[in-house]
């Protein structure tokens, strides 16, 4: 009976964790969204949530433990669920348009301006958030908004 | 003198040859890939949210934007296997 190969996904308990946190850890919903929304929403979860991630950066400075920036971790968590559940409720269809032109596109920024032009003005519309390239020079205008880059994509 | 079209017949072989060649090597690739292109200059960050988006939906190229995360995502972490000490 031992030596028969048993396989996890055929098991009747669910799986239990062996190693799971201390009880004083208080439980976060982790955030569900896959890398594409997560860059289409990148810039927005900059400015959203600026001060949660500027607390959690000073804290992992500090000390590189896992331990001690849990708190700043958690609340770092919460802000983009918080971030990305407003996107899907107010600019459901430019968000998902943007991040599955993005998925075409080996997930760079460049081939896909123009559903990113409409994704910025509702954002801007509904939520006041502006993207920012940080580290533009001054006076220069951010690649975003150039209206006729030299680099584009080679087909369409 | 009439146009020796046997000759041009290796031609049009070799074309359609190439044309069947990269018309199923994208097709296998789209297909491996969810009927998206293929991702190239994968760096290790490309790497690990791919990993992460294994994790969430079953496929490296799979892509989800709800936001909460399933229940398992807490625990299918290969991390859990990796120790060997």
């Amino acid at each position: 009976m031992s030596s028969r190969y048993h396989d996890p996904s055929e098991s009747a308990q669910p799986y239990r964790d062996p190693t799971p946190l201390p009880d004083n850890v208080p439980k976060v919903q982790e955030l569900g969204a896959t890398s594409a929304p997560l860059k289409s929403a990148a810039f927005f979860l900059g400015a959203y949530c600026k001060d949660y991630s500027e607390d959690f950066m000073l804290c992992k400075a500090e000390n590189r433990d896992p331990e001690h920036c849990l708190k700043e971790g958690r609340r770092v968590t919460r802000c983009a669920i918080d971030l990305i559940t407003k996107m899907r409720d107010s600019c459901a269809s430019e968000f998902e348009q943007h991040w599955q032109c993005l998925e075409k596109h080996n997930q760079e920024y460049y081939p896909c301006r123009k559903p990113e032009r409409t994704l910025n003005q509702c954002m801007f519309e509904k939520f006041g958030l502006v993207k920012t390239i940080p580290g533009t020079l001054e006076g220069k205008t951010p690649i975003h908004e150039v209206r006729n880059p030299v680099f584009t994509t080679i087909q369409k | 003198m009439p146009v020796p079209w046997e000759a041009l017949i290796p031609f049009g072989l070799v074309t359609a040859m190439f044309g069947a060649a990269g018309t199923l090597l994208g097709i296998s690739k789209r297909a491996q890939n969810q009927g998206k292109p293929p991702r190239y200059h994968i760096d290790p960050w490309d790497e690990t949210m791919m990993e992460r988006d294994k994790r969430l939906t079953g496929h490296i190229r799979g892509q989800t934007s709800t936001p909460a995360a399933p229940e398992e995502f807490a625990t299918n972490s290969e991390w859990y296997t990796e120790q060997t000490r």
